[in-house]
């Protein structure tokens, strides 16, 4: 007999699209919940459409790109239009027999289509209603829309990244979307368990942008408990704990030390690099012994922290010497060794290919994908010993699911859904269907 | 500027309440144990004699250090409370797994192998309490060749990619190394997954009766946290290139973070607000208004594909329009015209914006210990029926020993004392 998955039983209406909305229904769908993503190929998801995700060779189109594959994967899919009087009956009925909503549009979007949380509890009363609009659905600027960087932007999170005296390097992706994700997924599970230990529903108000101001560190307290200007000489010190030259203040990354950088290793590559920190005396001795005690750190102004810090510019460049003769694993061997703190940096390529830890740990599970072939999808990050989440279905194709759901478990008859088709009620009526959406109707 | 989440948050206990979670965790899982106390659960930190080494992160309280004035410390640490013990002495262990016959959650963040070798592994545990949930947070996990290596917030943000995909353009900043955002942010997206971790064996142990082992790994975590970056790969092959304040990619996409006359920026995001022609319109209006539009209200931009065809000049004119404004006036115009902009801001601006103000974002704690009062983050979500809520500020060392000791585990004061004599607690 096969163990419950974590969320057996539990079905999740899926309304969200792009990344932070589906990233999380898709962590609901690994512990087991049956998620059924509603879409409408009118209003497509966007990273349906991600041309970089596209691989050679597969037709274009919206059930092509890896990027929704792997961002949707463990869920059904049905196209559904709510903006219909039918539609809308359809949803409802869907939603009298689930357990969890949930949606990322902007604020109020759901109130508009006739699905607030005061209809939702109607059609089921403890239902659990998770939203995730960018301002939240309160508050005077929740209409403010968002995309993760102009979020990141305002939460605080941008600011803290970069080198001093330019703009901020900000975030090189949408943080606030994947974590986003994160938090949707969280408060998902949190509600539900809650409504399973208490009986009663909830609306969880989440915001996307305010997500972002919980995750700059001690940087909040710093300013409301000390009063400190975030705009100031030296930051953000980069990879640094802080910038030599500069008063010493803390970057909210974790303690003050040196050297704590990025090196350029062997080869010279766009990431050949490496990052090292010494976190004590003791680590900087090991470190200068693994480069052979060279001259230059042999010298008593570096026997200190505060020399050290002081002298970050001369240290960095005498360790980037020695670290561009070594290639990057191959010194964060060595290091790791000798007891010195360094990884390398690793790109996407590397994380897949190279990554002897992700490797062990299998980071990377195989399914086959009706567009994609055999493809890649990125596992739980944890293992379960009694539950352990799983890959065990590829993202819909767009209303792959619709047959199963309306006839085996909304019970609409065949009939009534061959209707819905010519109505436009599950599909648009001037779109022509993909060869699959007709075939399921046979 | 201070409100609570819920009008009478006295008559409401938070989604966790009723768990109890031992918290034996340095940084990277004392943000996963905030995460639960806040939302109702009772999380005891249990930290080594003489404190957490967490303690002694700075910046600290009116900048003079002191174990119970690390800020960092105070952030990460609310609504728990702290006992010392020390798990290396016979007592100590005793005490412990006295504590953990009752306790729902053990979240530690030891070395692999560490607890099992005292004789504290989650066997050793559950053999008195079936139902415990143990998660052990490590940097890579119980097992692999990396199991053992050496980590910090910026050596995982390296490991996880986060560094690959985050730096400049060439032409903001010649020869700029990968960076990594600060923060602490590896231990963020460590927590998180956690968190989760945790939760699905909740409702496994609801179902079953059953606890179990959650092997939780920080670079596994940040791995899995760098969006596009790895279907990209996976894809066409193609590894991201940086770009500043904006998505990595494989091409070189166009600018979106626009300096302000005032030395800030705003950025723009691109996918959110693609112009067509009644967007670039209702721009130009605005842009006209301060003398900015040049030739953007020309007949030709009522066309798409005269629009899309120039987006670089486009982006140029808004750049100039920017360089002209104050940053809060560019961010706050655009979003009243329908535009998902963001301002760069610091703490600084965020302190007293009204609509935090109005989700009760900005939470009075009480440090009775300094009589004084701090305004801390609150929450991301708020939580119609069960609020979250910071129940009390950090524990300074050892605060609880005589309530949980004493008061739970019914030692007398004399026993507590010679406790303390023999460096147990």
């Amino acid at each position: 007999m096969s163990l419950p998955r974590p969320l057996e039983g539990i079905r999740v209406v899926d309304f969200t699209w792009v990344r932070a909305g589906p990233w999380a229904a898709r962590w609901l769908g690994t512990f087991g919940a049956e998620v059924i993503k509603v879409e409408w190929p009118e209003n497509l998801d966007i990273l349906r459409m991600n041309r970089f995700t596209v691989p050679t060779g597969v037709e274009p189109g919206p059930n092509s790109t890896g990027q929704f594959a792997d961002t949707n994967a463990n869920k059904r899919g049905i196209t559904l239009n709510v903006r219909t009087p039918k539609g809308l009956e359809v949803i409802k009925k869907l939603i009298a027999v689930s357990d969890v909503v949930i949606e990322n549009f902007s604020s109020r979007i759901m109130q508009r289509f006739g699905l607030g949380y005061d209809v939702l509890k109607q059609i089921k009363p403890d239902i659990v209603y998770i939203s995730m609009a960018g301002f939240g659905q309160t508050g005077r600027h929740h209409n403010y829309g968002t995309m993760g960087p102009a979020a990141q932007a305002l939460s605080g999170l941008t600011f803290l990244s970069g080198l001093p005296g330019v703009p901020p390097a900000g975030w090189g992706w949408s943080y606030l979307d994947d974590t986003g994700g994160m938090y949707g997924a969280m408060c998902a599970l949190t509600a539900l368990r809650h409504r399973n230990a208490t009986g009663k529903g909830q609306h969880v108000d989440l915001s996307q942008m305010i997500t972002g101001i919980t995750l700059t560190g001690s940087a909040f307290l710093d300013k409301t408990v000390n009063g400190r200007q975030a705009r100031r000489e030296g930051y953000p010190p980069g990879n640094r704990t802080t910038w030599p030259g500069a008063p010493v203040t803390n970057n909210y990354r974790g303690p003050t030390v040196a050297p704590h950088n990025g090196y350029r290793t062997k080869g010279g590559g766009y990431n050949d690099w490496c990052v090292i920190a010494c976190f004590s005396n003791q680590e900087w001795k090991n470190l200068v012994k693994l480069m052979g005690s060279p001259s230059w750190a042999d010298d008593s102004r570096f026997d200190t922290l505060n020399g050290r810090l002081e002298h970050q510019e001369e240290i960095d460049r005498g360790i980037e010497s020695w670290t561009k003769t070594l290639e990057k694993y191959e010194l964060a061997d060595k290091c790791q060794a000798d007891g010195v703190r360094a990884m390398p940096v690793q790109s996407s390529e590397d994380r897949v290919e190279h990554d002897p830890q992700l490797r062990d740990r299998g980071m990377y599970t195989e399914m086959d994908h009706p567009m994609l072939g055999r493809w890649k999808f990125q596992n739980a990050p944890f293992k379960l010993s009694g539950s352990p989440p799983e890959m065990h279905r590829p993202p819909p194709m767009i209303g792959q699911h619709n047959r199963e759901v309306m006839e085996e478990l909304l019970g609409l008859s065949h009939h009534e859904l061959e209707d819905g088709y010519k109505d436009g009620t599950f599909w648009p009526e001037e779109m022509p269907m993909y060869p699959y959406v007709e075939e399921a109707l046979k | 500027m201070t409100n609570n989440v819920s009008p009478n948050p006295a008559a409401l206990a938070g989604p966790l309440s009723g768990l109890r979670v031992l918290e034996l965790a340095d940084e990277k899982g004392q943000f996963c144990g905030k995460l639960m106390g806040d939302l109702g659960a009772d999380v005891i930190k249990i930290e080594p004699r003489g404190g957490q080494n967490t303690r002694s992160v700075g910046p600290f309280y009116k900048d003079i250090p002191h174990q119970d004035r690390s800020l960092s410390f105070w952030h990460y640490n609310t609504s728990k409370r702290g006992i010392t013990l020390n798990l290396e002495s016979t007592e100590g262990r005793e005490l412990f797994r006295r504590l953990t016959a009752t306790a729902d959650i053990v979240l530690e963040t030891f070395p692999p192998g560490y607890l099992p070798a005292l004789g504290l592994g989650y066997k050793d545990l559950a053999s008195g309490n079936p139902g415990l949930i143990v998660c052990s947070l490590t940097p890579f996990g119980q097992t692999g060749p990396w199991r053992d290596y050496l980590t910090c917030d910026l050596a995982h943000l390296a490991a996880g990619g986060q560094m690959a995909s985050s730096g400049y353009d060439a032409d903001d900043v010649a020869d700029a190394p990968p960076i990594a955002p600060g923060g602490g942010n590896a231990w963020h997206i460590g927590s998180h997954y956690a968190y989760m971790g945790i939760m699905a064996a909740l409702f496994y142990r609801d179902a079953s009766g059953e606890g179990q082992y959650i092997d939780a790994s920080v670079h596994e975590a940040c791995a899995l946290t760098t969006e596009g970056a790895i279907a990209i790969y996976l894809s066409t092959g193609e590894v991201v290139q940086r770009h500043t304040g904006r998505h990595a990619s494989p091409d070189n996409s166009v600018k979106i973070q626009l300096p302000t006359q005032d030395g800030g920026w705003v950025n723009v995001t691109r996918s959110g607000s693609a112009l067509n022609p009644a967007r670039l319109r209702r721009l130009a209006e605005w842009m006209d208004e301060h003398g900015l539009a040049q030739d953007l209200l020309d007949e030709k931009y009522q066309d798409l594909a005269t629009v899309q065809a120039d987006a670089r000049h486009t982006t140029d004119v808004l750049a100039n329009f920017f360089a002209n404004m104050p940053q809060e006036d560019l961010w706050t115009g655009g979003q009243e015209r329908d535009f998902p902009w963001g301002a760069i801001r610091t703490m600084d601006e965020i302190m007293g914006d009204p609509h935090l103000e109005d989700r009760g974002f900005f939470v009075e704690v009480e440090h009775p210990e300094l009589g004084q009062s701090f305004t801390y983050p609150g929450a991301a979500a708020i939580y119609n029926g069960s609020p979250w809520a910071i129940s009390r500020r950090a524990p300074l060392i050892g605060e609880h020993n005589e309530e949980i000791f004493c008061g739970e585990l019914a030692l007398s004061k004399g026993e507590l004392t010679l406790l303390a004599e023999s460096g147990v607690i």
